[in-house]
């Protein structure tokens, strides 16, 4: 058992060939994710039980059951139902790349609301109230004064989810998708080198984890100068 | 439903698979967590630096990179060790379950060292000075004072690693351990209905999760008890 640097120089090229696909999962299913969540924020905090019950089943099982299952339900599963094969999202559901992008829309669209709904309750109630007293309506106020803050207070918690999402993006290799994780199968079912490969992939996935989280931190250090300048 | 029929026996002892992985994975990941956080909090520079590496691999890298790398590689570092003993041995295959276990507890052992790090820090430290003034030893102080005060703060995020825990154990299937998902799998290949079968896989996660929910407001309602007020 010895380390073989060469294998190394040689499948981490093949592997970035695959970062491409890896950036396309994790920005795609972000951003729809992100706008599923605010629909889904918006009927939770609707305060009409047709619209926040129905959020909070959805909520419930999309948190309640593994990201692997949900990929699998809607990649081998749906084909089996007609109306699935017969549907107007066919061409996106008989592809894995559009059902990878589903699935981890549907699952991180789930936690981000509550993430969302967290940095919501968080506003000070004084300022709802303020905004009242001044005559906003229920949307200005909703726009005005509790989003820009509630973005603030929930920056963290999103940044943790959206590291957690890319490392989901690993799963759409259990699809059939040559991303970096699928690559790397690949190349260890050729070479039979997993600690060689694996281990370099996990230094490139730390590398993107380590550049998220600096964003984040950028973003947060930037959100909040107003308050860090009176100290 | 008429597919699940003859099923449910396969299906059953593929949940009785889960429970056990969870509850070993779980051990585990209390004693990597607590091991962890000492080495965390303690003033050796080099327990620090393993602790801060250990929590920052296996915070930023795919799960199922960490299992693959797991089952692989232990596979590829018996088969090495029994070929010293006997050359003719051509493979070794290391347990799914074991490696799967120690993969997962690894994985949440590193949230888990953050969440009682931070735990052990909000305990009163009057309350450890008077169990030094009591004459209590350092084990004394550890088992009956800082435990007994951490786990009412842990508890909260400790419910949240439990369920990412239980949802983990979906990825053993991958490496071929007979679990629900791989029962699912089986059952697909003899009947065709892929949609049922891991609908039915879904469901049983969903149940799991109800329980580990329920469990933990039940335990944080004990924890809390001596907080309520009497009458």
């Amino acid at each position: 058992m010895s380390f073989d640097f060469d294998l190394i120089l040689d499948s981490i090229p093949k592997m970035l060939m695959g970062i491409g696909l890896t950036f396309q999962l994790l920005f795609l299913s972000l951003l729809l994710g992100t706008a599923l969540a605010i629909i889904l924020l918006i009927m939770r905090i609707s305060g009409r039980w047709y619209l926040s019950w129905p959020t909070m089943v959805y909520i419930y099982i999309f948190r309640g059951t593994p990201i692997l299952v949900q990929i699998f339900i809607i990649y081998y599963g749906f084909p089996q139902l007609e109306f699935i094969r017969e549907g107007i999202f066919w061409p996106i559901l008989k592809e894995p790349f559009g059902c990878a992008i589903v699935a981890l829309t549907l699952n991180t669209g789930a936690y981000v609301s509550e993430i969302f709904r967290g940095g919501v309750i968080g506003v000070d109630r004084g300022l709802k109230e303020a905004g009242a007293a001044l005559g906003l309506s229920a949307t200005h106020r909703f726009i005005y004064i509790t989003a820009p803050i509630a973005i603030r207070l929930c920056l963290p918690a999103y940044s943790n989810d959206v590291i957690s999402l890319q490392k989901s993006t690993a799963l759409a290799s259990t699809i059939t998708l040559l991303d970096m994780t699928g690559i790397a199968r690949t190349i260890v079912a050729e070479t039979y080198a997993p600690y060689e490969v694996f281990i370099s992939l996990m230094c490139i996935y730390l590398i993107l984890t380590w550049v998220i989280q600096r964003s984040f931190g950028w973003l947060e250090k930037r959100m909040s100068r107003h308050i860090r300048e009176e100290v | 439903m008429d597919a699940i029929d003859g099923w449910w026996d396969e299906f059953f002892w593929g949940s009785v698979v889960v429970v056990e992985l969870f509850f070993v994975a779980l051990i585990l990941t209390v004693l990597f967590g607590l091991i962890g956080s000492a080495a965390k909090l303690s003033k050796n520079r080099v327990a620090n630096a393993i602790a801060s590496g250990y929590t920052i691999v296996f915070r930023g890298t795919p799960e199922i990179l960490v299992l693959l790398l797991f089952y692989f590689g232990s596979a590829i570092a018996l088969t090495s060790i029994a070929q010293i003993f006997d050359p003719e041995i051509k493979f070794v295959d290391f347990p799914p379950f074991w490696a799967g276990s120690f993969a997962i507890a690894l994985i949440i052992g590193s949230y888990a060292t953050e969440t009682f790090r931070g735990a052990f820090l909000g305990v009163d430290p009057g309350q450890v000075e008077a169990a030094r003034a009591l004459g209590l030893s350092n084990l004394q102080t550890f088992i009956y004072v800082r435990i007994p005060a951490m786990w009412r703060l842990a508890l909260p995020p400790f419910g949240n690693h439990m369920l990412s825990l239980i949802k983990d154990t979906a990825l053993v299937a991958i490496i071929g351990l007979e679990e629900t998902l791989f029962v699912a799998e089986k059952a697909i290949a003899y009947s065709a209905k892929p949609f049922t079968m891991y609908i039915l896989v879904g469901v049983i996660y969903l149940g799991f999760s109800t329980v580990i929910t329920l469990s933990v407001m039940v335990l944080e309602k004990y924890a809390n008890k001596h907080l309520e007020v009497a009458g």
